[in-house]
Order: C-alpha cells, then structure tokens, then sequence
C-alpha cells in the first residue's frame, strides 16, 4: 500500500443508496487513502463546501436543479475542487461543462482507480519514485539539524545552498515520516547517528 | 465490515457499550456514570440532565464509520455538546496524555543498559502535550465562549466559526511520529511489554484525538454555522 496523502472526496447524491454504495466502492480502491463524504441535501453541500475543502466532488448533476459546477468552485471558494459527474445513464454533454470526468454506477473498482489516478496523477508520482533509505548526505544534515544547527549555518558547514538543505529536509521528513527536530534527534540517538552526550548540552533542560 | 447501526432512545445503555466499546469514552464524556442497570438511553440523559437528543447525534455520529453531512441541527444543544467536548479536552490533558507519559518513560528508560532514552523521549513528549494545551485551551477560552454565547442569541461581531475552521490544526502528527519512532526505528531489546503496551496507549489515544477532531469539524461546526446563519438571518 502506498503511503499517501488522505484523499478527501465529498459525494452529492440524494439517494442513500446509491451514495453509501460509492462510499464502499471508494474504499475498496487499492492504493489510495480515501475519506468519502456523503452530502444528502443542496443544503449541506453549499455549508459543507464553504468549511471543509474537499479534492474531489462526486456529484449528481440532475439532481437539485442543474449545477452550475462553476459557479458552485467560486461561490464556496473551491477553485482548485475536481468534480466528477455520477451518470445513471447516457447525458446531454452540455450539462458536464466544468467537470473534469463521469463515473457511471455501472463503473468497476478498476475504473473508479484510473480515473482518480488520472486525477492525482502528478502527486502520486513524487511519492513512488524514491527509496527509502537515507543517503550519507541525508544522514550528516540530520546530525545537524539534531546538534541545533540553523538550515544557514548547516549551507555553510556543508558548503551547501539553503535551498539544498531545505530540499534535502523535506525528503528526510518524508522518507523517516518524522517532521520535528525533537522527533528527529530521538531517531538519530537510538540508531546511534549521534551520541547522546554530544547533543545534551544542546537541549535545554 | 461490522454490523453498524443507528441507537434510539429505547436503547439500554448497557447495549450501547457491548455493541461498541468505543462509545465508553463518548458516555463518560457527557458525564454519565457507570452502573445503567437496565436503563434506556432516554432515562439515564433524563436522570443526568443530559439532552437525550444532543447525546444520540453525538453517539450515531461517532458510531457511524462513514461521514455523513446532514444539516438538521436546530434541536442540537450547543451547550450540551461544548460541555462534552471540554470534557474531553480535560481528560486528555489531566488523565490521558499524564498517564501515557509514565507509561514511555518507564518503557523507554534503560539505565541498566545506560541509555538514558528517557531524557530525550521526555522532551519530545512535553513539546507534543505544550502543542495539545495550547490547542485546546484556544477551543475552551475563545471558540466555545463564542458558541454558547451564541447558543443563547448573541452574536459577536469580532469573531466567526470559519476563523475556527480555518485554523483547527491537526494534533494528531506528532503523535504520530512518536508511534513511527516506536514501530520503525526503536531498537527493541527482546521481550518488552511495557514498550508493546505504551505503543497500543498510542494507538487508542491516536484513534481517540482523531474521533475528537472529526466531532469538532464536522458536528460541531456545522452546528454552529447554521445557528449563525440563522442570526444572520434574523439581522
């Protein structure tokens, strides 16, 4: 399973059925971490949508009068929110105008999968074309960063840009899934990048 | 999946627990006390001064594993729900969170072996319980003054539940680390149950915080966003 982002998808549709139908389907999907939504009135949605932002609406597009998809992005301040429309059937096209993709009740696992991998397509990317493993470049910045050290004064002590610094950080916090300097000085200590005695007087107790 | 289903007023109390044991905590939290003997629902919230109908919003909410958004809020007690919230707020912060702290200190500290891991888990741990403090103390002092104020009739200007919503950060993150740093990273010395233990502490407190947020944002919040509106409404 991939260690990804929690994916927020909000389903607009008055039938229960038919919505917690796609609430499982959704959750069935390999390889994705999916929190469906589901919205039971034209009410809920426009409050719901104005508070949370969702990535992606599921929405019924005959129901509850003929969304305007564009005027619903800019009115609840959503610009970036993916809309799919949810067919029973065949469609006049010019009712899908601001969506970015159907999904049909008659959609499988497999296609409900290539079209939420079309839609997050360049996040997913980043994440699987890593290892794991820290680099020794990766490992001196963390001792670094656990002795107290600024993300100037490491540039400097490395001969690096703080730009480089900052980017090799962002990777360490996501291959370790440790973001803080606290966590990271424990990880450093108990797999022995550092001596304990070293960073006590860094620490202030 | 598990069989879910919605609880009545009819309900006994004790079925509530044995059916999900989770809701344990959701029931302390509103103040009820064990020993229901056969009492519904209904007549342990009548006996406690709980309102009945808040109390089964919260419990179908929380017992329910899907999200769902439904706007009827107009008999939710505002009060009733701010109440169980602060409830929950003081007992991560005065029994939960102290308790896990003895509990990794004692599973962490080898002096034996001198590796003194307590030291550097302690001050991971406190930074993590300062960040929870401040969090929640912002909820008690400024947003649910703001929501009960609210709940009886007046509006303040100054202020708005989408500020809320705007800046309700996640807390569960470092604690998520912490439970990385223990799964992935701690070089564990054979059998060590207090280490298993503390770890499985984690976990529930992690699921518990993670309920906790999902009640603020999305029961909560809209609860009061529709009592604005209707103020707004109102002029």
């Amino acid at each position: 399973m991939m260690d990804n982002e929690l994916l927020k998808i909000a389903i607009a549709e008055p039938s229960v059925i038919i919505r917690s139908g796609i609430t499982v389907a959704l959750k069935r999907i390999p390889g994705f971490r999916i929190q469906p939504f589901e919205i039971v009135s034209n009410e809920s949605l426009n409050s719901y949508l104005r508070l949370h932002k969702p990535d992606i609406l599921i929405i019924n597009p005959s129901f509850w009068g003929h969304y305007d998809i564009t005027k619903l992005k800019a009115e609840t301040q959503n610009p970036s929110l993916h809309c799919m429309a949810l067919l029973y059937s065949a469609i006049d096209e010019s009712l899908l105008k601001g969506y970015v993709d159907t999904i049909s009740i008659y959609d499988s696992v497999e296609q409900l999968k290539d079209k939420l991998e079309k839609l997050t397509s360049s996040a997913l990317d980043e994440i699987s074309d890593e290892n794991t493993n820290l680099s020794s470049r990766e490992k001196e910045i963390i001792t670094c960063v656990v002795n107290g050290l600024t993300n100037k004064e490491i540039a400097q002590e490395l001969f690096l840009s703080t730009h480089t610094v900052i980017s090799h950080r962002r990777n360490i916090a996501k291959k370790l899934e440790i973001h803080s300097t606290a966590g990271l000085t424990i990880y450093a200590i108990v797999n022995k990048l550092v001596e304990i005695d070293d960073i006590k007087k860094n620490m202030l107790f | 999946m598990s069989i879910q289903r919605k609880f009545s007023a009819n309900h006994k109390m004790s079925d509530l627990i044995n059916e999900n044991h989770s809701l344990l905590l959701v029931i302390s939290r509103f103040g009820l006390h064990l020993g229901f003997g056969n009492k519904t629902v209904c007549e342990v919230c009548q006996t406690n001064g709980i309102d009945c109908t808040t109390f089964l919003a919260v419990v179908n909410f929380l017992a329910d594993e899907n999200y769902e958004v439904d706007n009827t809020y107009e008999n939710i007690s505002i009060d009733t729900v701010v109440d169980y919230l602060k409830n929950a707020h003081s007992y991560f912060l005065d029994f939960k969170l102290p308790s896990l702290r003895i509990k990794l200190l004692e599973a962490v500290n080898q002096p034996e072996q001198n590796l003194p891991y307590g030291l550097i888990f302690m001050k991971f741990f406190d930074e993590y319980v300062s960040e929870v403090r401040k969090h929640m103390e912002y909820e008690n002092n400024t947003v649910f003054k703001y929501a009960k104020l609210l709940a009886s009739g007046q509006k303040d200007a100054n202020y708005s539940i989408a500020v809320f919503q705007e800046r309700h950060n996640e807390i569960d993150s470092k604690l998520e680390e912490l439970k990385n740093i223990l799964i992935k990273y701690y070089p564990d010395k054979g059998s060590n149950h207090l280490l298993t233990e503390v770890l499985f502490d984690i976990l529930s407190c992690e699921i518990d915080i993670v309920s906790h947020n999902k009640v603020e944002d999305y029961f909560f919040i809209p609860a009061v966003e529709a009592i604005e509106r209707k103020l707004n409404a109102v002029g």
